[in-house]
């Protein structure tokens, strides 16, 4: 398999080959079918399951269910607020990375593992304690009422958490980038006269954009997908501040399977497209700066 | 652009990088700084552009204190070792950049740019390349784009750090010469860290050379060869033999046997010395005559003539000498050596 196309004939136009020309690194064949066995198990099926389950279930039955006014409420939410969040996410993420790449500091050791804590905290438990900092008695929400700011039960609540959620994969895609980027380049930038600020925006973000845009992605899917923290302080209000997820259970709860993966599918090919531009972009912007 | 330092001091931590150096250079000299590493030669380089600042100690751009003045303020032109490209920009727009970054009042027209740009590459012969990004150049292509993008910004004062470090013996060979012509033409002044003496040498003006965070002698390079200052520079610039002796009035001991030496060398001398020779400053003398016993080890060619090495007797030591190509001992045999022209520098060898 390995040798397959790699050499035509002399004289013949050469073909690009299918795949790899030989590598002196065995094994190709026994990793690749490996590697592609176990994504067919653990990711294909399941979600070739899910549309061949939606196919079944007729175009009136899908609408009525999965683009009813309220599920397109409910991704309305989902999208919008989890992109939001990994835009904050973003801008804060690459803070922290900064920080930590950039500054020696005390308790360094201490913020590097608060960064990962999302990673570890059940979401459920998160979930309870933004609702319990944010309602109208909470340490936060105390505060935030009185100006007329409700956080929780509402979607401001629900960006909120997704911010918790996502924040680790930002910042862990981010450091090891951001390290790399020497400093003889801010250098270089500065002896030709750039400021500090030409230097972030012209030398220093473009080197890091393509590991900016992984985390984005990430953070975004991840807020997509979370459900167990989002219940708690959203509220679960129809039309209003109820999630995606939220809605598929509703239907599981009603044994409408096939309401349940409807909607599923429409999740499925709107992330995918997203993440697929995403990938795009940062296709666009890594290829020229390969070494 | 004349430049002065001023009893010039810094230290990282506890490490004394630099312990007050003082030095002139006169506008359109080509000056290397040359020393092995952690000599402190890239520090004051450093201080010299305005990358590090000093303890203590001033800078003075033709008697101007800058000291104290930020390096995008300087304007000076500075080549790092591994060229730091901006790698998400075409060679163009690594070149342009010093002036594209300029505040709108000092920044030329676009066209303008592009023609100072094209004159540039077209200098560093990378005419036809602008449009490449530096991953698709090789290690000499992109050191001259790092060039082009210094001498962008008009600099009067090019500061190069190990500029052909990174680069195989060839390609520096080349850089070299064409970097020398360069500095001619633009009536830059100029100077760069190496740790290569022959890029020193050849290369330079005058060479400082510096251990330890002090400068052990700044003369011209023949001055540097011919006439060491201390036995550093004697050992780190170019070949050299060192036999520890002693010196008892006008005697040369070494290893027990009288060792005659040009007369000259003895000046003010006694004691525990060393002296050192170059591989070519020496011959090969008969039994009778007073010289360095050594044993044949080695022969080969060296460029024109013989390379011998023998050890010496007595010690460890190996001595390296230089003979004519029909006059080469064989090996394993019983040599004399006495050095024609040498050099003794007070204290135990090292």
């Amino acid at each position: 398999m390995t040798s397959l196309a790699a050499d035509g004939p002399r004289g013949r136009v050469r073909r690009r080959p299918l795949f790899r020309a030989p590598s002196i690194i065995p094994g190709f064949g026994l990793t690749f079918g490996l590697s592609l066995t176990w994504l067919c198990l653990i990711v294909l099926i399941p979600l070739s399951a899910v549309f061949i389950k939606t196919a079944g279930m007729g175009w009136q039955h899908f609408a009525d269910v999965a683009l009813s006014e309220r599920a397109i409420a409910a991704y309305r939410l989902s999208f919008g607020a989890s992109l939001g969040a990994a835009f904050i996410n973003a801008v804060f993420g690459l803070l922290i990375a900064w920080m930590l790449v950039r500054y020696d500091f005390p308790g360094k050791r201490v913020v590097n593992a608060l960064v990962d804590l999302p990673f570890a905290l059940p979401t459920a438990v998160a979930g309870i304690a933004f609702t319990t900092l944010y309602t109208a008695n909470g340490w936060i929400g105390r505060v935030l009422e009185p100006l007329g700011i409700q956080v929780a039960f509402t979607w401001v609540g629900v960006v909120i958490t997704l911010i918790f959620i996502g924040l680790p994969f930002v910042v862990r895609s981010v450091e090891p980038v951001l390290a790399d980027v020497s400093r003889d380049v801010e250098e270089a930038a500065a002896s030709l006269g750039a400021t500090r600020a030409q230097t972030f925006r012209r030398v220093i973000l473009p080197a890091i954009f393509p590991a900016l845009m992984t985390g984005f992605a990430m953070a975004f899917a991840r807020g997509v997908g979370e459900y167990g923290s989002v219940i708690f302080i959203a509220g679960n209000m129809p039309y209003r501040t109820e999630i995606a997820p939220l809605l598929i259970i509703t239907q599981l709860e009603q044994y409408d399977y096939q309401g349940a993966t409807g909607i599923a599918t429409v999740m499925l090919i709107a992330s995918f497209s997203l993440l697929l531009v995403i990938n795009l972009l940062q296709a666009w912007s890594r290829k020229r700066t390969v070494d | 652009m004349s430049i002065r330092l001023d009893t010039i001091g810094k230290s990282f931590g506890g490490f004394t990088a630099l312990g007050d150096i003082n030095l002139e250079i006169e506008p359109g000299e080509f000056l290397a700084l040359l020393g092995p590493s952690g000599s402190g030669k890239t520090t004051l380089l450093r201080i010299v552009a305005g990358l590090e600042f000093p303890d203590h100690g001033r800078v003075f751009y033709d008697g101007e204190d800058i000291t104290d003045l930020k390096v995008a303020d300087r304007g000076v032109g500075f080549v790092f070792q591994h060229y730091a490209l901006f790698r998400h920009m075409t060679v163009a727009d690594n070149v342009a950049f010093g002036l594209t970054i300029r505040k709108r009042r000092d920044r030329p027209a676009k066209a303008e740019i592009r023609d100072r740009v094209q004159k540039l590459l077209d200098l560093v012969q990378l005419g036809q390349l602008g449009n490449r990004y530096p991953a698709q150049l090789s290690g000499g292509q992109r050191q001259r784009v790092a060039l082009a993008r210094a001498l962008a910004i008009e600099p009067r004062l090019l500061l190069l750090d190990e500029p052909f470090g990174a680069l195989d013996a060839r390609v520096r060979k080349d850089l070299r010469r064409w970097l020398r012509e360069l500095h001619d033409r633009m009536g830059l002044t100029s100077i760069f860290v190496t740790h290569d003496q022959d890029e020193a040498l050849e290369l330079a003006d005058r060479v400082v050379v510096m251990d330890h965070g002090v400068i052990e002698q700044v003369a011209t390079p023949q001055q540097i060869y011919d006439e060491p200052a201390s036995a550093f520079v004697f050992d780190f610039v170019g070949e050299s033999n060192q036999v520890p002796v002693t010196v008892d009035g006008d005697r040369v001991i070494a290893f027990d046997r009288l060792l005659d030496v040009p007369p000259a060398t003895l000046a003010g001398m006694g004691g525990a010395a060393r002296l050192f020779f170059r591989p070519h400053d020496a011959e090969i003398v008969g039994e009778g005559a007073n010289g360095l016993a050594a044993t044949v080890t080695l022969v080969r060619p060296n460029s024109g003539s013989m390379r011998v090495e023998g050890k010496l007797e007595g010690s460890d030591r190996l001595v390296e000498i230089d003979v004519a190509q029909g006059a080469a001992p064989g090996q394993g045999e019983r040599i004399f050596v006495r050095p024609t022209r040498a050099k003794l520098y007070a204290g135990t060898a090292g």
